[in-house]
């Protein structure tokens, strides 16, 4: 997209095209390229192709202290607890993922845990491995992005000075310490 | 959307932006405008309203790898201007800006600094079907995932574990 409005610029400013054409061009680029980006990524083979986060498996000394946390910063219900964990989804039962038209994606959820990872074999599962990876943060998208009501909103939560990282994010810790970064749906992979 | 461009020729027809500027404006008025409406008018009294996962911060030892396991594997999309030699980007679900999420591999440290950890991801898989999974699977040479009928779970290259599912196994309110 970025290349093509700089052709665009440089036909404009050669006086190859009208500021008209200009405005006419970029207004029609705009509005479609992303969607077009979209449709040639859903032609891939799709037997593995995946479709959304299901769902986002969280461990931590208490559970319900996180959930908690969450369920207050994100306005999160909490689903089927246990006595090790509770579910957190992103909506009401029986709504749709954002931007999702299938009817077989359900809605992400956050599984918030306390069990220890390293126990050894049971029940004829294999011990789980030691990764060598870690997630380090995640990135939600909320919905109605104002960065200045974000902020004001993370100061009433206790965040006076939330980590700023570029137009559409702040980076706060949860109550483990853990990074989490709130943005807008202007954050995406090509941009932001 | 053509009020807006039209705003920003006249920055920068008058010097206010740059050639530059003006190039990553328009761009990302184009994603914005791609996410439509209705996202603008949800926003809670207090609190955040989380819509999608916008990005999952995957720290390892050699991002390529990464890089190419998952886009290989899952389908997921490379953005080729966002790898630098250090972390790639790659997006999975709806459009940018859509709802869409993405997946940034990078070179980091793999030791956690917090009380808590993400010890799995599970993702959604449209359309499952088991057999067509499970030989895609033993092709790409992951084996014999374990879990259940509907909720598979496989390590990647740096056996972190990375779970797919369908809708009917895996959802909050099936529990």
């Amino acid at each position: 997209m970025e290349s093509f409005v700089a052709n665009k610029v440089d036909e404009y400013r050669a006086g190859r095209i009208s500021r008209r054409q200009l405005i006419e061009t970029l207004t029609v680029a705009a509005a479609t390229a992303y969607t077009a980006e979209g449709a040639k990524a859903a032609a891939a083979d799709p037997t593995l192709k995946i479709a959304l986060v299901n769902h986002i498996s969280y461990t931590c000394p208490d559970f319900k202290q996180a959930a908690d946390w969450y369920s207050r910063v994100f306005n999160l219900d909490q689903i089927g607890a246990s006595k090790t964990d509770v579910a957190l989804p992103f909506g009401k039962k029986g709504e749709k993922p954002y931007g999702v038209t299938a009817n077989d994606v359900p809605l992400t959820h956050l599984i918030i845990r306390t069990r220890d990872l390293d126990a050894r074999a049971q029940n004829g599962r294999e011990a789980r491995r030691q990764p060598r990876a870690l997630i380090n943060h995640i990135a939600y998208t909320i919905a109605d992005w104002d960065s200045n009501r974000v902020r004001s909103e993370l100061k009433r939560l206790g965040y006076a000075n939330p980590e700023v990282d570029g137009p559409y994010s702040f980076h706060v810790v949860d109550v483990n310490g853990y990074d989490v970064q709130i943005s807008g749906i202007g954050m995406t992979a090509l941009a932001g | 959307m053509e009020n807006f461009i039209a705003g920003l020729v006249s920055q920068l027809d008058n010097g206010v932006i740059d050639r530059r500027q003006f190039c990553e404006a328009v761009s990302v008025a184009a994603v914005v405008y791609a996410a439509g409406a209705d996202a603008a008018n949800a926003a809670p009294a207090q609190g955040f309203k989380p819509i999608a996962i916008n990005h999952i911060s995957y720290a390892c030892g050699d991002y390529r790898k990464a890089r190419d396991f998952y886009s290989s594997v899952f389908g997921m999309t490379p953005v080729p201007q966002a790898d630098n030699g250090r972390e790639a980007r790659l997006m999975f679900g709806p459009p940018p800006g859509q709802g869409g999420s993405f997946l940034i591999p990078r070179n980091g440290n793999t030791t956690p600094r917090a009380k808590a950890v993400v010890d799995h991801i599970c993702y959604t898989i449209s359309n499952w079907d088991e057999a067509k999974i499970r030989t895609a699977l033993k092709e790409k040479g992951l084996g014999d995932p374990t879990g259940r009928p509907g909720s598979l779970h496989v390590y990647d290259p740096f056996d972190y574990d990375v779970q797919i599912a369908n809708a009917v196994e895996e959802t909050a309110f099936r529990r």
